[in-house]
């Protein structure tokens, strides 16, 4: 079970980057309904706009050049308007990286239930790039832990046991596995760790 | 000379909820007769009434055979969320507007449509602080085995967790079941502080039956104590609980005796679902009098008449603002036990820094 929180949507900020249209009027009245401030720019998003909680974009007209940001980087929850199903325009989008999408016409519905899903899944991608990032840096400190264990274990300890101490000093020092290996390295000098 | 204006008027007088679209029924007549003797309007209107029998799917049919027929515009109608929501593409197709006289569970502003009973913000929520305060947060949740009963008891465990509450059990019945005797046995084996009960119709009057014959056994559950409550069960549906009624709490916008919710145009009420679709009735009324050809116009256009704030319609959300009564059925009627006055409608829960902010779960 995955809980999933329901965005702060009252006085938030969407940005709609899409021509004057009955769409944009749609889409208007369906945020305003919810609590937002809707805000609409054509043909370029400004990079004021990169402050807005969400943004909504036509993917029937929509090109790079358009964003402030390289492809894939939003820094907000995206939620795509999508027309045409040419695979061309799809394969745009897949580029893009929408966290949702809607399709059109936008009528009274779907914007809430886009609003939704486009944070839960922003978020969702934001964490998971976190987890990697951190997941990438542990993986680089496995040469650090595996000289820490050995140090340790230089100095009389099995490797059971060096590795078991290695990892009530990170408990008492509260700090990472990794970290504290890197601890044990530096500290151990340019000598010692030769030795080992 | 009046203007003669046809007015849709879709409720069920058969099937599990007969008594809630009877009460509707009966105050959208009591509005169209008002408007039509009263020489102060120069409309009259003419009902166009179909009768969908408690068939989900004979509502859309309905509704757009009357808006494609006859030269009505504007609907009232519907009592579940459910047939709510089936009539909104036909009244798109057939260019209409519904007048929901009935509460909901929120999370919806159709361009098409005025909710002119409560959403959440308006029951739900007052009369869980109700309960959380004088009963306790352990609670029990049971419910008719769709959106209506779904979504509010998600948003009642979501405010009970975040009032430190805990959430003892949560089981649904399908329309019209009346087999209650599970739901029951559980409540009395769990021992909640209270019982929120979202359940339609009939489950409902076998479910009030069977918890009055635990409270005769077991005084854990005695008179007083674990009370059931209700977002909306009116005096409508008391006839058909008898005793078993006794001590449920419900809030609404309108008890018996309080005074007409369309602004005291006296009129008296069996209850609430009566008193919000005569006021829906006298709303359109007041849109449309004095203004040869705003039947035709767009719903956007006539909530953005001056009249339609001044009568409580947001324009922005097509929800009203209305009175917030707990009340508790006593010796056979609703005795208030608390009133808030005038809430705006918050169907999103947007509006207020101190709205509880839901959270959703989903099962991977």
């Amino acid at each position: 079970m995955r809980r999933l929180q329901i965005p702060e949507l009252g006085g938030a900020n969407a940005a709609i980057l899409h021509r004057p249209h009955a769409t944009v009027v749609a889409l208007t009245r369906q945020l305003e309904a919810i609590g937002l401030q809707a805000v609409s720019y054509w043909p370029d998003l400004p990079a004021a706009a990169r402050s807005s909680d969400y943004l909504f974009l036509d993917v029937d007209t929509a090109y790079d050049d358009q964003f402030p940001w390289p492809a894939g980087q939003a820094p907000m929850p995206t939620i795509a308007l999508v027309g045409s199903e040419a695979p061309g325009r799809i394969e745009w989008l897949m580029n893009f990286g929408a966290d949702a999408q809607i399709l059109k016409p936008v009528g009274t519905g779907g914007v809430y239930s886009a609003l939704l899903i486009a944070r839960a899944t922003f978020d969702a991608r934001a964490e998971m790039a976190d987890r990697i990032t951190s997941l990438r840096a542990r993986l680089g400190q496995r040469q650090t832990v595996v000289r820490a264990v050995a140090l340790l274990a230089a100095r009389g300890k099995s490797e059971d046991a060096a590795y078991d101490q290695l990892r009530a000093m990170a408990m008492a020092w509260r700090v990472s596995f990794e970290e504290a290996a890197e601890r044990i390295v530096s500290n151990a000098g340019p000598q010692e760790s030769d030795h080992g | 000379m009046k203007r003669k204006i046809d007015l849709g008027i879709l409720f069920s007088r058969s099937g599990t909820y007969s008594l809630l679209g009877e009460a509707s029924l009966t105050g959208a007549l009591k509005g169209i007769a008002q408007v039509n003797a009263d020489p102060a309007f120069d409309i009259a209107f003419r009902a166009v009434t179909r009768d969908p029998q408690g068939n989900v799917d004979a509502y859309a049919p309905m509704c757009e055979d009357i808006l494609r027929e006859t030269a009505a515009r504007h609907v009232i109608g519907c009592t579940t969320s459910w047939s709510r929501k089936e009539v909104i593409p036909a009244l798109e197709r057939a260019d209409g507007a519904l007048w929901y006289p009935v509460p909901h569970e929120g999370f919806e502003t159709s361009d098409r449509i005025v909710y002119t009973h409560a959403c959440p913000n308006q029951h739900l929520l007052p009369l869980l602080d109700h309960a959380f305060a004088r009963h306790g947060t352990r609670s029990y949740l049971t419910g008719s085995n769709y959106i209506w009963g779904w979504e509010m008891n998600r948003l009642a465990r979501e405010i009970g967790m975040r009032a430190g509450g805990s959430v003892l059990g949560e089981r649904y019945l399908p329309l019209g079941a009346t087999d209650v005797a599970r739901i029951v046995d559980e409540i009395a084996e769990l021992r909640p502080d209270f019982v929120l009960n979202q359940l339609i119709g009939p489950s409902q009057y076998a479910f009030l039956q069977v918890m009055a014959e635990l409270r005769a056994k077991d005084p854990y559950f005695a008179q007083g104590n674990c009370p059931v409550l209700s977002c909306n069960l009116t005096e409508c549906e008391l006839p058909a609980i008898g005793d078993a009624g006794e001590g449920v709490i419900a809030a609404g916008p309108w008890f018996r005796g309080m005074p007409d919710l369309a602004q005291g145009e006296g009129c008296d009420f069996g209850s609430s679902f009566e008193a919000a679709a005569h006021a829906s009735v006298m709303m359109l009324a007041h849109l449309l009098n004095d203004h040869p050809g705003a039947e035709m116009l767009p719903l956007a256009d006539l909530l953005a008449l001056p009249k339609a704030t001044q009568m409580g319609i947001n324009a922005r959300t097509h929800h009203t603002s209305l009175p917030v009564v707990i009340a508790q059925v006593q010796d056979g009627a609703f005795v208030p036990l608390k009133s808030m006055g005038l809430v705006e409608g918050d169907p999103y829960l947007t509006m207020g820094r101190d709205t509880p902010r839901p959270a959703l779960r989903v099962v991977t």
